[in-house]
């Protein structure tokens, strides 16, 4: 019976053939395949608290009077969104771990997107046939932030009001369009009652809609170009060395979701994210010192605060301090990420051919200094944009610390810079650099004289070109090989499946 | 023209790198320090030492008016009196009338020294010290001796203030911090550095009273809030706030993380939350050296023995 209904649908969805060849796809065992993931599962993790929250947020910025739980805000005036955004935490069953869940899976997202972005930088992943899957990702990565921006800001309190206040002032500061186009973000001058909605439908539909249509055609790139691997262990540039999706992958992916969860839902559930009944109802004439947002914001933050007070006068119109961090610094940015593969292979490596084996960062050791120089200017700026908790917490003068941080952004990339390029040439050098030692062991022979022996060759020293296998009784597409010789328990073997 | 001037910044900049570029490099990176503690730390301590000057010069004027006026004549006075000639009057001098090293402290009432006292701020680590918070010296009963006997050395001044907090709106403090406290100490009171040196203590640990001498004194840099600012009835309302609320904030979330916002939330999120993750994948992520062991032996078990495998 369930044989015949599931031939009946199978035969109109053809569902088998192409679930057996998504079932084949097979995944490189190695660690630093599995970081993207932590994005995907973050953002499933938000997606699900995001439509509970979705529940009993109140997206308007009309005034009511709270009344409820948290005493110090009794007969206040507020909005709407404070106040539901108040209920949810103290009234709301559940509702202030929803909220913590909510928050620091984003902070999770964005945070291994970023570390994701990276081991693909590094390893050169973003090479041909790859690089559309890149500025895919880069998207992904500008929307992420650009929606924690927005999801930080609607419930309306002091600490992210005035972030919205930043956000209208570097709008402003494009020049010739600047006002118009805050007037038009915003409905009008600032505060104005459209923010909350409008941030709230960008927010809960325009932009995850968009990020789950990026993501399915990262995904589905990344099913279409299959793996890149590392080299070793039989990997070649035509053939994907691994563990088939099912079951070995399917077992581990699902074991990562589940994890990944839990580590965001302990967060959650010990530690206190954006405590907004201690900050208060945004009140455009209050605000509070040292208000920081986001991390993910932070470079920009920082940018802020380092950048020196030029102001530019052109005749009739004057470009102001703020559109040199806030706006031409991220332009620039995104620009160079998007192109870097281009610029890559054009400038530097004259390299145009297809690349599924990953370099190791030394190989490539001016991507890798470029890199790691790049990297050393944003990490310091986004140090930068904890000036006042630096200068709290050292006890020195607050000025001292924000040159420091004016001369370091400038001087600590150029000193990055050599020492990964050189760091990387000596590391080519040592061709046993990276892989597991050997250790000695020291024995006593009869006469009670000391040698010292080798210990025995770990495995995966030597990565051996792998012969393949034939396995009759494993029900694997025709096309996939195993590499090695335990035909006894195949599901723990290595597979191989060629590239076309 | 201008491939005159490339060519004499390229005879100059080799000029440069002829000099031991270790030197330069530790110049150039030290210089901007050293640039910038004179610009900027040297006008902030002058302007501190200028508002001590003037304090200074006030309250010796009040010497003269109300030289007589000292005197210890109740037991509590008495204690006051020799434990302030022991403490404190090497430096604020014999009947608290300023010295060279401290000002005088005629004329500010006993709220005030309640507070610098009570605070750890007096007496000083060293003379020249930064008043900085650190366990009391005194107990109660002797800061209130202290304070009771300088202010009975002339008029005026903030009398110890103990508020009372019955009948007091925390939602009243609330908004009354929000505008006026919040923009130094936070909106958590966590406290935090301001500009050129000075900074913003946390409001941690403070009793009622610390709380309404220092919003009607202003020690240090904190400005005086006066009662045309806020009212009395404000001042228990902020009292009540602050004695409640921040200093004990309700975390109904968990850790609290200091109240210092998203910069220990991202680093919790990044390092821990991320980091956690990172640990996970390369726990499930890579074949365990017990797998690759147990392929690596049973591959070289059945080598021996193998015809199976297949070129």
């Amino acid at each position: 019976m369930i044989d015949a209904i599931y031939n009946w649908i199978d035969d109109r969805l053809a569902l088998s053939k192409s679930g057996r060849h998504l079932l084949n796809k097979i995944f490189p065992d190695h660690w630093s395949f599995m970081i993207g993931e932590i994005a995907l599962y973050s953002f499933i993790v938000l997606l699900i608290s995001g439509v509970f929250l979705t529940l009993y947020f109140v997206p308007s910025g009309a005034t009511v009077i709270y009344h409820g739980a948290y005493k110090p805000l009794d007969g206040t005036r507020v909005s709407d969104a404070y106040a539901s955004t108040i209920n949810i935490t103290f009234a709301v069953r559940g509702g202030l771990f929803m909220r913590q869940l909510h928050h620091w899976a984003a902070n999770i997202f964005v945070g291994s997107i970023v570390v994701h972005m990276l081991r693909v930088f590094f390893t050169g992943a973003f090479r041909r046939p790859r690089e559309a899957n890149w500025m895919i990702g880069a998207t992904l990565l500008i929307l992420a932030i650009f929606n924690g921006f927005l999801g930080y800001s609607i419930p309306d309190d002091l600490v992210s009001g005035t972030g919205i206040r930043i956000a209208f002032s570097i709008l402003e500061s494009i020049p010739f369009v600047g006002t118009n186009l805050a007037f038009f973000l915003f409905g009008g001058n600032y505060p104005g009652k459209d923010i909350i909605p409008r941030f709230f439908i960008l927010h809960v539909l325009v932009l995850p809609l968009i990020i789950l249509a990026l993501l399915g055609a990262h995904l589905g790139m990344l099913v279409k170009h299959k793996h890149s691997q590392f080299k070793g262990r039989g990997a070649r540039n035509d053939n994907v060395v691994g563990s088939p999706l099912w079951p070995n992958y399917a077992a581990k992916a699902g074991g990562f979701f589940f994890l990944t969860t839990g580590v965001t839902a302990i967060l959650a559930a010990l530690i206190q994210i954006n405590p907004i009944w201690q900050y208060g109802p945004y009140v455009p004439y209050k605000v509070s010192y040292a208000v920081q947002p986001d991390w993910y914001m932070g470079w920009l933050d920082g940018a802020l605060r380092v950048m020196p007070s030029w102001e530019i006068h052109l005749p009739g119109h004057m470009i102001p301090n703020v559109f040199f961090p806030g706006i031409l610094l991220p332009g620039v940015t995104f620009t160079l990420i998007y192109l870097w593969p281009f610029i890559e292979s054009k400038f530097i490596t004259h390299d145009y051919a297809e690349h599924h084996l990953l370099d190791r960062p030394r190989d490539n050791p001016m991507r890798t200094a470029i890199g790691s120089a790049v990297f050393a200017f944003y990490f310091v700026l986004f140090g930068a944009s904890s000036t006042d908790v630096l200068a709290n917490y050292l006890q020195v003068s607050l000025n001292v610390v924000l040159w420091i941080f004016r001369i370091s952004c400038i001087v600590v990339p150029i000193i990055v810079f050599p020492i990964a390029y050189k760091i990387c040439l000596e590391l080519q050098q040592v061709p046993e650099a990276g892989k597991r030692k050997r250790h000695m062991i020291i024995v006593r022979d009869d006469q009670g004289a000391y040698h010292s022996v080798d210990s025995e060759e770990y495995p995966g020293y030597i990565a051996p070109e792998l012969a393949p296998v034939k396995i009759e009784d494993v029900d694997l597409a025709p096309e996939i090989e195993a590499l090695n010789t335990s035909a006894d328990r195949p599901d723990e073997g290595i597979y191989q499946i060629p590239r076309e | 023209m201008i491939e005159a001037v490339k060519q004499r910044i390229k005879i100059h900049f080799k000029a440069l790198l002829k000099y031991d570029k270790a030197a330069r490099l530790v110049i150039f990176a030290l210089a901007p320090i050293f640039l910038v503690q004179l610009f900027v730390e040297l006008p902030a301590a002058a302007s501190v030492g200028a508002h001590l000057g003037r304090h200074h010069s006030q309250t010796t004027g009040q010497i003269t008016q109300t030289a007589a006026a000292g005197g210890a004549r109740t037991p509590q006075l008495q204690e006051g009196r020799t434990l302030f000639d022991e403490n404190c009057s090497s430096c604020h001098g014999i009947n608290a009338a300023g010295s060279k090293l401290a000002p005088g402290l005629r004329g500010l009432g006993a709220g005030v020294i309640n507070l610098w006292v009570s605070s750890g701020w007096m007496p000083l680590a060293n003379p020249g010290a930064e008043p900085a918070r650190k366990p009391a010296l005194f107990n109660s009963q002797q800061t209130n001796a202290i304070s009771e006997y300088v202010a009975s050395l002339s008029k005026g001044g903030i009398p110890i203030l103990y508020p009372d907090l019955k009948g007091a709106s925390v939602e009243e403090g609330f908004s009354i911090f929000a505008l006026n406290c919040a923009p130094c100490h936070t909106i958590t009171g966590a406290g935090d550095a301001l500009s050129n040196g000075l900074y913003a203590p946390p409001l941690h640990g403070l009793t009622s009273t610390q709380v309404a001498e220092a919003v009607r004194s202003g020690p240090n840099n904190m400005p005086v809030f006066s009662t045309g600012v806020i009212s009395k009835s404000q001042l228990k309302d902020l009292v009540a706030y602050v004695t409640k609320y921040i200093e004990h904030p309700d975390n109904p979330g968990g850790l609290g993380l200091g109240g210092v916002g998203p910069v220990a939330e991202g680093f919790i999120g990044l390092f821990i939350g991320v980091g956690l993750c990172l640990l996970v994948a390369f726990w499930i992520g890579d074949r365990t050296e017990k797998e690759e062991k147990e392929d690596s032996h049973s591959k070289g078990n059945k080598k021996s023995e193998t015809g199976v495998k297949h070129a």
